[in-house]
C-alpha cells in the first residue's frame, strides 16, 4: 500500500478486532434504547462509529458501564470461581427510529397428536396419584402405622 | 381519659416526628365514655402509615408562617432526581412535561383585549395600512401584526402617529431597534476583547449583551409600563424547587421494597430575571384544557437522570418577605455544550429545539411553582389563581420565547387522582435576532423578535 498522507486516499480497511452483543434488557428501557454487551476496552466514540460505519446504524447517544462479574462462588477446591466482568453499553437510536427485542422462543402451535398424547400423559399421571395415596378414610395417615 | 392527656410519643421510621407529638387527639364525643377508635400510629401497617401523613399535612397547613411551612415540606431528605433545565438528554421536553404535568402548545397564548382600545400600524412595512381596531385575535403567532395593547407599536421605519383619540403614548421601533442594535455592536464589535476561553463563549459576547440588552430596553419601557419601573432585576440569580410526582418501589438498601414518592429537584440560574410586586394577568382560565400530558412509563433514570441527596430548596430568586414575589420574565442563556454547532455535528438537529423547550419548561415550573409556595400554596393546598410567568430562552442570536400558566401544584398519587387540572406552557421556535454583524453594522436585523421581546416585557396586569 502507498504510503498514507493526510487528504490522500484511505486504500487499507481497518476491521476491529471488536464483537458486540445486542441482549434482551434486564428492566425495560425506553423505546429507541438498544442495550449491547461490548468489549471492554470499547470506548462511547468507539461503539458510535461501529454501528454507523459498518451497520449504518444512525446512533444519537451511547451510554456505557462496566458489569461487575461476582466472585463468591467456590469450586469444589474452595477456590473462589469469578465470572467475567462485561461492558454494557446503551445506544439511543437516532431519526426517531425505535427498536424492540424479539421474542426469540415463541410459544409453537401444537398439532392433534401432541395435544392428545398430553392430555393422555396428564390422565396417567393423575391414576397413578391416586393410586399412591391411601384409604381417605385415614386422612393422609401412611398405612403402616397403627397399634 | 388517660390517652388524652397529651399523649407524649415518640413516632420512629420518619425524622419529622423525632420531636415529641404534644397534639391532643380529638375530644370524644358527649355520649361515649371511651376515647375514639382510631388505627395506631406506631404500628409498621398501611392505616399507621396514614395517620402519620395526615399528621404531617396538618403540621404544614397549621404551620405559623411561609418560612416555617417551607422548612417543614422539605425537611426530611431522601434521595431525590436532579432536574437539570439545560439537559443534553434527548427528548427531555416530553420527559419534563411528564413529570411537572405540563401541557406544551406551540405558538404564544391568545392575547386579551385591552381595557383602552388603541389602533396600532402594521409591522410589516407595507404601506397603506389601515389601523385595525384593536379586537383581540385568538392564537398569536409570529405572524401577529396586531399589538392590542395599551402601548401601540409603530412600523419599521417610520414614526406612524396614533390613529385613535387620545393622547396614548406610542412606541417607536426605531429607536428600539437602535438600543438593541447599540448594545450589540458594543458588544461584539466596539469593545475589544480577548480571544474567549476554552467553553467560555457564552460568558464572552452573548452574556454580556443580554444583560445590557434587558437592561437598557426594562428602563426605556418602565414609563410605558408603571409595573416595571416597581420591578426587580436580578443578574445570575437561583431558582430553586422541590417536589413528589408518581411512585416507585426503593430498590435496594435498608427501606428496600417500601413504596416511595419519587422526588425531584430543579436548582437552576437563570442570566436575568425580572419580579414584579403585582401578579401578572392569567391567559387562559383555571380549569381548560387544551391538550394532553405526555405519559411516559419509565423510570426517570431512564432520561438519564440521576439521584443525590441534599438540601429541598424552594426559591424564587429572593426571601419570603421581599414584596416582589411574582415573577415576570426570565431570560436563560443556552450553556457552550448545548450550542448549536454542537448539534448539527452529531447530526442531530431535531434535539436543538428539544432544548430550548426544556429549558422553558422545567425553569419556568420551578418558578411559578416556587411563587405558589411564597403564597401559601402546596400540595395538599391547591392553587386558587393561576400563577404566570414569561421566559426567553437565548444563545445570543437565536430566540425562543415561551409563557407559562400553573394551574395545579398537586402532583402527588394521592391529590393527582381527582385533578383535571393541567399546567400549560406555549412556547415558540428558536428564530435569529439578526444575521451577522460586520464592519460595525448589523445585518438582517429582525423585528419580529424585537417586538415579541418588547410585548413580554410590557406585559402588565390589567388594573395597570
Amino acid at each position: 500500500y502507498p504510503l498514507f498522507q493526510l487528504g490522500g486516499p484511505q486504500l487499507r480497511i481497518f476491521r476491529p478486532n471488536f464483537f458486540m452483543l445486542a441482549v434482551r434488557p434486564g428492566v425495560p428501557q425506553p423505546e429507541d434504547t438498544v442495550q449491547f454487551r461490548v468489549s471492554m476496552e470499547m470506548t462511547k466514540v468507539d461503539i458510535k462509529n461501529y454501528l454507523e460505519k459498518i451497520y449504518n446504524v444512525p446512533v444519537a447517544a451511547v451510554r456505557t458501564r462496566i458489569q461487575y462479574g461476582a466472585n463468591n462462588k467456590r469450586d469444589h477446591k474452595n477456590q473462589r470461581v469469578k465470572k467475567p466482568d462485561y461492558k454494557v453499553a446503551y445506544v439511543q437510536l437516532g431519526q426517531g427510529q425505535t427498536f424492540q427485542f424479539p421474542n426469540l422462543f415463541p410459544e409453537k402451535e401444537q398439532d392433534t397428536e401432541t395435544r392428545s398424547f398430553d392430555d393422555f400423559k396428564d390422565k396417567y399421571m393423575e391414576r397413578e396419584k391416586q393410586r399412591q395415596k391411601g384409604d381417605p378414610r385415614r386422612g393422609g395417615v401412611p398405612d403402616w402405622f397403627g397399634l | 381519659m388517660a390517652a388524652s392527656r397529651g399523649r407524649r410519643l415518640l413516632w420512629h421510621g420518619r425524622c419529622w416526628f423525632s420531636q415529641t407529638e404534644s397534639a391532643v387527639p380529638a375530644p370524644p364525643p358527649a355520649d361515649s365514655l371511651y376515647p375514639p377508635i382510631v388505627a395506631s400510629a406506631t404500628a409498621k401497617s398501611k392505616a399507621a402509615k396514614r395517620r402519620r401523613l395526615e399528621h404531617f399535612n396538618q403540621r404544614v397547613h397549621a404551620a405559623a408562617s411561609i418560612e416555617e411551612k417551607l422548612r417543614l415540606y422539605g425537611q426530611l431528605q431522601r434521595p431525590k432526581y436532579m432536574v437539570y433545565p439545560q439537559t443534553f438528554a434527548l427528548n427531555a421536553d416530553r420527559w419534563y412535561q411528564s413529570f411537572t404535568k405540563t401541557i406544551f402548545v406551540p405558538g404564544l397564548p391568545p392575547r386579551a383585549a385591552p381595557a383602552a382600545t388603541e389602533t396600532p400600524g402594521a409591522v410589516t412595512p407595507e404601506a397603506a395600512k389601515a389601523p385595525e381596531a384593536a379586537k383581540a385575535p385568538e392564537g398569536a403567532g409570529p405572524q401577529a401584526t396586531k399589538a392590542p395593547e395599551p402601548g401601540e407599536v409603530a412600523p419599521a421605519g417610520a414614526k406612524t402617529p396614533e390613529v385613535a383619540a387620545g393622547a396614548a403614548p406610542y412606541l417607536d421601533m426605531g429607536q428600539l431597534r437602535s438600543l438593541a442594535c447599540d448594545a450589540l455592536l458594543q458588544e461584539s464589535f466596539y469593545q475589544n476583547k480577548k480571544r474567549p476561553a476554552l467553553y467560555r463563549d457564552q460568558d464572552h459576547t452573548p452574556g454580556p449583551f443580554l444583560t445590557q440588552l434587558v437592561s437598557t430596553l426594562a428602563a426605556f419601557l418602565s414609563g410605558h409600563n408603571p409595573l416595571l419601573a416597581a420591578s426587580s432585576l436580578d443578574l445570575n440569580p437561583e431558582v430553586n424547587y422541590y417536589w413528589h410526582h408518581g411512585e416507585e418501589v426503593v430498590v435496594h438498601g435498608h427501606r428496600k421494597g417500601r413504596v416511595d414518592p419519587v422526588r425531584f429537584q430543579i436548582d437552576d440560574n437563570p442570566h436575568l430575571q425580572i419580579r414584579v410586586p403585582k401578579q401578572l394577568p392569567e391567559f387562559v382560565p383555571l380549569e381548560s384544557d387544551l391538550g394532553d400530558v405526555p405519559v411516559i412509563e419509565h423510570k426517570p433514570s431512564k432520561l438519564p437522570l440521576f439521584k443525590k441527596q441534599y438540601e429541598n430548596k424552594v426559591f424564587i430568586g429572593s426571601k419570603v418577605a421581599d414584596p416582589c414575589c411574582y415573577g415576570h420574565t426570565q431570560f436563560h442563556l443556552i450553556p457552550d455544550k448545548l450550542k448549536r454547532e454542537r448539534f448539527v455535528k452529531a447530526n442531530l438537529e431535531d434535539q436543538i429545539e428539544v432544548v430550548y423547550r426544556a429549558n422553558g419548561i422545567a425553569s419556568l415550573f420551578a418558578w411559578t411553582a416556587a411563587q405558589a409556595m411564597y403564597q401559601g400554596f402546596w400540595t395538599e393546598a391547591d392553587v386558587t389563581r393561576p400563577f404566570v410567568s414569561q421566559a426567553v430562552v437565548t444563545d445570543g442570536k437565536y430566540f425562543a420565547f415561551f409563557c407559562y400558566q400553573l394551574n395545579t401544584l398537586a402532583l402527588t398519587v394521592e391529590t393527582t387522582q381527582n385533578n383535571p387540572r393541567k399546567n400549560i406552557c406555549w412556547g415558540t421556535d428558536s428564530k435569529p435576532l439578526y444575521d451577522v454583524v460586520e464592519d460595525g453594522s448589523v445585518k438582517g436585523f429582525n423585528d419580529e423578535v424585537l417586538i415579541h421581546l418588547v410585548r413580554f416585557l410590557l406585559n402588565r396586569p390589567r388594573e395597570l
